[in-house]
């Protein structure tokens, strides 16, 4: 059971670590148009992460303190690796700034912290 | 049966119809007669592209669609849909109009309806092109669809690296999800890896040609075996090489396009 749930919670962190690389990944791109478009492409991404999350007791409220600095300790540095690659090839306009607050919105939506 | 065309004038006190003194038998002072506006409501024949058989049934809902959308410029139908069968998640209906419209009612009008999802989304012709042009995805769904008016899009490919790092952002949850993925969500994402290799080697983009495709790199009848999901990791491992020479690819064209500013 243990083992199931740190899979789960591993799953959890890559899916939702790969929305926010997506969500800042959007804010990069300079076109207005485009960018409103795929903020849902966005949404489409996170329903992986959250059908783990589903799985994650306690369901409906936040994970116990302990763990969750870890998860979200975890999501900001797969984020900032994912895009410390690009930013070596010349991937210009990323915002870092935003990555902690993407987190923290996402944790909050996601139940996994409170407001 | 004999018919009179006339109009409806106006009277003082009562509006009438007149009709000539000379006419044919049938029509004499007295005889009851039934008026009926000549002028129909114009029903939308649809324009099929690239459909050589649909089902009755799927006809009948575009055609609904399609009339009820009678004050929009251009509807256009298409996504899974139209493809053969009912193993379809919903249906894509864009409608092409410089007006911003709330969609949200009609949806949920149609997911009534039909009990089927259907999702509308807005744009006018220049977004769209712009769409067909940048957007693998977009080229794909729209090599098939349905329309009120003629359409022709003028295809170009245009690559926006940015856009195409966002795009295979998709195909990366399969490499991270493999155990847990349904078949047809590994062909959607495959599908969408190869749509970014093809589109990026300026190539046509349609569902028989990504097919065609993945099966010449994985081997005969892949396609049928991811939707079946019947994959294993021998799959997963070339599926994450090509994932990763398609990233790299990317990242090369945005750091060439970077050094060209």
């Amino acid at each position: 059971m243990v083992q199931n749930r740190n899979k789960l919670i591993d799953l959890f962190i890559g899916n939702t670590s790969n929305a926010v690389v997506h969500k800042i990944l959007e804010e990069a791109i300079d076109d207005e148009v485009i960018r409103k478009y795929y903020d849902k492409e966005f949404l489409n991404s996170i329903e992986i992460a959250k059908t783990y999350r589903e799985k994650i007791n306690p369901v409906n409220g936040p994970l116990p303190e302990k763990g969750i600095d870890n998860i979200k300790n975890k999501i900001i540095s797969n984020v900032t690796n994912d895009l410390n690659i690009r930013v070596s090839k010349s991937y210009e306009n990323i915002k870092f700034d935003l990555i902690e607050s993407t987190v923290n919105k996402m944790l909050i939506e996601m139940k996994v912290i409170n407001n | 049966m004999i018919e009179l065309i006339s109009k409806i004038s106006k009277g003082t006190k009562m509006d009438q119809i007149y009709i000539s003194k000379e006419r044919l038998p049938g029509f004499e002072v007295g005889t009851t007669v039934l008026i009926k506006p000549i002028i129909e409501k114009m029903k939308t024949k649809p324009l099929y592209y690239n459909i050589s058989n649909i089902e009755p049934t799927k006809v009948i809902i575009i055609e609904e669609i399609l009339n009820y959308f009678e004050y929009i410029d251009n509807v256009i139908i298409t996504g899974s849909f139209l493809e053969k069968g009912f193993d379809f998640e919903d249906i894509d209906v864009i409608l092409i109009t410089d007006k911003k419209i709330d969609n949200s009612n009609t949806e949920i009008r149609f997911k009534k309806r039909f009990g089927i999802n259907v999702h509308i989304i807005s744009m006018d012709f220049k977004t769209l092109l712009k769409g067909i042009n940048t957007d693998p995805l977009f080229q794909l769904m729209l090599s098939k669809f349905v329309s009120k008016k003629r359409v022709i899009f003028k295809t170009k490919n245009k690559i926006n690296y940015k856009l195409l790092d966002l795009h295979l952002l998709k195909s990366k949850a399969l490499i991270d999800n493999f155990d847990f993925l349904a078949g047809k969500e590994k062909y959607k994402m495959t599908r969408n890896l190869f749509a970014i290799s093809l589109f990026m080697d300026n190539k046509k983009i349609n569902t028989e040609v990504i097919d065609n495709k993945i099966n010449e790199h994985f081997g005969k009848n892949t396609v049928k075996n991811i939707k079946e999901n019947l994959v294993e990791k021998d799959f997963l491992n070339k599926y994450k090489s090509s994932y990763n020479r398609i990233f790299n690819k990317i990242l090369d064209g945005i750091k060439n396009g970077s050094k060209q500013k």
